[in-house]
């Protein structure tokens, strides 16, 4: 069934391209970002409208949702994290402050994962190369990608517009339609910049990977200056500093401010035509930013697969590093002035957010579930670059000559794990480093527990990964993104009691305890850690008696 | 020790319900250079990616010098080298970084006959691979697989992409490797390559070897062309035994003989012949007379 369809659209496409050979590059990219975007459109307005019907359930009465407001909207933890939480006593306000800062950074990510796949992706498979000896120009070749990733994050909006709309009219929620398709949109602002921020990475950097981390780079930047901007310190105005402060200032459900569209707007038509100009002034499969074509004889770590591997992924690596241990830093940095503002409700409130304790221990709590998706993603990139060797045909190399299966994998794992520890250690040093340089009055080893805590979920991640790449290889991305994926959006959407434990259940996360707030569950990360080395034993196994398969 | 190179026995390998090889029997000798032929499709990388043990035969099995190439890939592979028609490498390291790696992973180098071949194939080795045109990827993996003096080279297309210079100079190095001892496997869309290096050629069909032999052994098996001029009246060749295929063009007549010539010599003379040229056919004419009269199959 599936690989006939597959085989008709690819008869059926060049019959169409031949009706209009102008845009069949528009025509091709339209069809994947919008497919994309029905995808994350559900996953956007499911999340919504989760928030908005368990805030219905929770706080039933009046009295409940100003007891909540008095004392939560103040702290300053929260307006760190989520973003400033002026009206909580509403549906509107709590879903705003619930999930308006965790679809911001998603609309990101997937507008840099998005724009530079279709561009810099295509460009790196060769693709383009076909595409660009048709009817088009290199420059009119990325307006029309251009083109169809607006047709996918006008998808983007309709469907998570639909969505809250149609949430926003039960009669228990009562928000109106212009407010819901207000808010929608704001919430796909950062989607729209970030497109545009992929699109102009696509042109600096020479490889798809490369272009995805100048994005993120931007991206990680742009959230610390919100951070810092709302953590109360006196620093506000740094808000206009950042992309993602402009979406804040949007201030969808509480007091619009539409004028706040103008610089959003402004940067991504700018950021847009310059990637467009740029394209315009390179060759196909050259980058602006230098690349060196010849270079030394470095032969560090050239000695197997293991040592290639570190060598090829540490720019990768360290990049997420940086990221685990600035955002550590922060969280420390903010800890204490943010913890004192938890007390009495607060704790109610956070204890269902995830994180337990007092103060400074339970703002912890909270910031390290963010570390641990971090470490996440880090488990899901290595497992996703043991598959690519197989799938580039870069393995071949290794395994023609005197290197076995399991050398190789057992190698790779072992880097892998080693990756994940010391992320691990770097959230908690980091973390201790951050809160001491504030005299917050953590000690360095419950920090350090705290840091280790994190790893057994990314250890069943990659457990996961393993198991997958040995029975259905060309499925390992597509698995370990959803389980993470998956995990992600109960993590978002769970937490208020409106979930049922075995759906709770299914998320690695949710097995996690939140330390320090709480001492770590030294069981439950044993159990997480044997199910990881259990499902990776057994994809090892299958991997020594598989075909090799290419992409 | 056995003085067979490389052994199958009923290999077969299924992609569901392709059949891409189909009960390979096949044997090389030590010291052999044997040339594996066939059209697109026919199950030559198949045969190789199971050698190698990166694919799992569906039934039989393989041998290279005794030890099974599934239950033992490493110790078999201590003693090949394998060249692909398509070189896989990174990207971002550069060519004399990817040979020292691979040189590595596979133990020893000869390390004068390594600088030796850079030369003689004219490769950049401070370049990175990424800015490599293709045939100078080509270049890379060949000098890895033959610097490492394998006893056994197993090649799959390997001068694709490669200049006429090159490629002479890549049939230098075969002759090279000949002349040690070394066997070689070469799988090949190259006629003459194979028709100037190999000893036995192998011909394989839809996954089943449908001739194995040497080329003088084929050539037997087919037809001489035969081309004759005469002063005065033609003569009916096609009564005589084992000629077929009689065209005639004015003086000249061009005919195939089958077997043994000694009826057409005779008849020849007898008619007063002034000019006679003859031929065997060439590996590629063995090859298209073997696909070309019925077609191709796939
Ligand atoms: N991984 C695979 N999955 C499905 N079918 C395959 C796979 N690999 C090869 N085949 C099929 O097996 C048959 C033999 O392919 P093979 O690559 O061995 O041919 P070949 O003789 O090397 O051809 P060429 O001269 O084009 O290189 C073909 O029909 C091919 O389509
Ligand atoms: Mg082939």
């Amino acid at each position: 069934m599936l690989a006939d369809s597959g085989i008709r659209a690819q008869i059926t496409a060049p019959v169409r391209a031949a009706g209009s050979p102008r845009t069949v590059v528009a025509a091709f990219n339209t069809r994947k970002a919008v497919r994309s975007g029905v995808l994350w459109g559900s996953i956007f307005g499911i999340a919504i409208a989760s928030s908005e019907v368990s805030y219905v359930k929770l706080y039933k009465t009046a009295v409940q949702r100003q007891a909540l407001a008095a004392t939560y909207g103040t702290s300053k933890a929260a307006s760190a994290l989520f973003g400033p939480a002026p009206q909580l006593q509403t549906v509107s306000g709590f879903t705003v402050f619930k999930i308006s800062m965790t679809l911001m950074v998603l609309g990101a990510v997937w507008g840099l994962l998005t724009s530079t796949r279709l561009l810099r992706g295509e460009e790196d498979s060769g693709r383009w190369d076909l595409l660009l000896c048709g009817q088009t120009t290199r420059r009119g070749a990325t307006a029309q990608v251009i083109v169809g990733l607006g047709v996918g994050l006008g998808t983007l909006w309709a469907v998570t517009a639909i969505i809250t709309v149609l949430s926003g009219l039960q009669s228990s929620v009562r928000i109106s339609a212009g407010a819901s398709l207000y808010f929608s949109l704001t919430m796909v602002a950062t989607a729209a910049m970030f497109l545009a921020v992929g699109a102009l990475t696509s042109q600096l950097a020479a490889t798809r990977r490369q272009a995805a981390s100048f994005a993120a780079v931007f991206l990680g930047i742009s959230y610390g200056i919100r951070l810092i901007a709302d953590a109360g310190v006196g620093l506000h105005g740094l808000i206009w500093a950042s992309p993602l402060g402009w979406v804040e200032e949007l201030s969808p459900l509480t007091a619009p401010q539409p004028l706040a569209f103008l610089p959003i707007a402004a940067f991504t038509v700018a950021v847009g035509s310059l990637a467009v100009h740029l394209a315009g002034r390179r060759d196909v499969g050259a980058s602006i930013v230098a690349d060196r074509d010849r270079g030394g004889v470095h032969l560090g770590l050239l000695y197997g697969p293991s040592g290639l591997a570190i060598r090829l992924l540490r720019a990768r690596v360290t990049g997420w590093w940086v990221a685990i241990g600035l955002s550590a830093f922060l969280y420390g940095f903010i800890a204490k002035s943010t913890g004192a503002t938890v007390s009495g409700s607060v704790k109610e409130v956070f204890s269902k957010l995830g994180a337990n304790g007092n103060g400074a221990a339970a703002v912890f709590g909270l910031c390290f579930l963010l570390e641990a998706i971090l470490i996440g993603f880090v488990a899901a990139g290595q497992v996703t670059a043991v598959r690519s060797e197989e799938s580039d045909g870069t393995l071949d190399n290794f395994l023609v000559r005197p290197v076995s299966r399991s050398t190789w994998l057992g190698g790779r794992l072992l880097v892998a794990l080693v990756v994940l520890v010391l992320s691990g250690i770097f959230a908690g040093v980091l973390g201790w480093l951050g809160a001491a340089s504030q005299h917050t009055g953590l000690s360095f080893t419950s920090l350090l527990e705290a840091g280790i805590n994190l790893v057994p979920p990314a250890i069943v991640i990659l457990g996961i990964g393993v198991l997958t790449f040995g029975i259905r290889p060309r499925a390992t991305s597509i698995v370990v993104y959803t389980v993470l994926g998956w995990s992600l959006l109960i993590v978002i959407v769970g937490g208020f009691g409106t979930l049922g434990h075995w759906v709770l259940d299914t998320s690695v996360f949710h097995h996690m305890a939140s330390a320090p707030g709480v001492p770590p569950n030294w069981e439950a990360n044993g159990i997480m850690t044997a199910v990881g080395v259990a499902a990776a034993l057994v994809g090892g196994l299958a991997v020594r008696r598989r075909d090799l398969q290419g992409a | 020790m056995s003085d067979t190179a490389l052994r199958t026995e009923g290999l077969t390998k299924r992609f569901g319900d392709v059949v891409a090889l189909d009960h390979l029997d096949l044997e090389v000798a030590q010291g052999e250079v044997v040339g594996y032929l066939g059209p697109n499709g026919a199950g030559k990388t198949t045969t190789i990616r199971l050698l190698l043990g990166l694919s799992r035969p569906t039934a039989g099995r393989a041998e290279i010098f005794g030890l099974d190439c599934q239950r033992k890939p490493v110790e078999t592979h201590r003693r090949l080298a394998f060249v692909a028609g398509e070189a896989n490498l990174w990207r971002s390291l550069t060519g004399a970084e990817t040979l020292a790696l691979l040189g590595r992973v596979h133990g020893q180098v000869d390390e004068a006959y390594r600088d030796e071949l850079i030369e003689r194939f004219d490769l950049d080795p401070t370049k990175k691979v990424r800015s490599y045109s293709k045939g100078n990827h080509q270049k890379v993996i060949l000098i890895a697989a033959l610097m490492v003096r394998p006893d056994l080279l197993i090649l799959d297309e390997p001068t694709s992409g490669l200049d006429p210079l090159m490629e002479q100079a890549f049939r230098h190095c075969v002759q090279e490797a000949r002349g040690r001892g070394q066997t070689v496997f070469l799988s090949s869309h190259m006629m003459s390559e194979v028709e100037a290096l190999c000893d036995r050629v192998g011909i394989l069909r839809d996954g089943k070897l449908v001739e194995m032999g040497t080329l003088a052994e084929m050539r037997h098996l087919s037809a001489l062309t035969v081309e004759a001029r005469f002063d005065g009246s033609i003569p009916d060749l096609s009564v005589v035994p084992g000629v077929s295929a009689v065209e005639a063009d004015g003086s000249l007549v061009r005919c195939q003989v089958r077997g043994s010539i000694e009826p057409l010599v005779k008849v020849l003379a007898a008619a007063g012949v002034t000019e006679l040229l003859s031929h065997e056919p060439s590996l590629e004419e063995l090859f298209l007379a073997q696909y070309g009269e019925d077609g191709h199959a796939g």
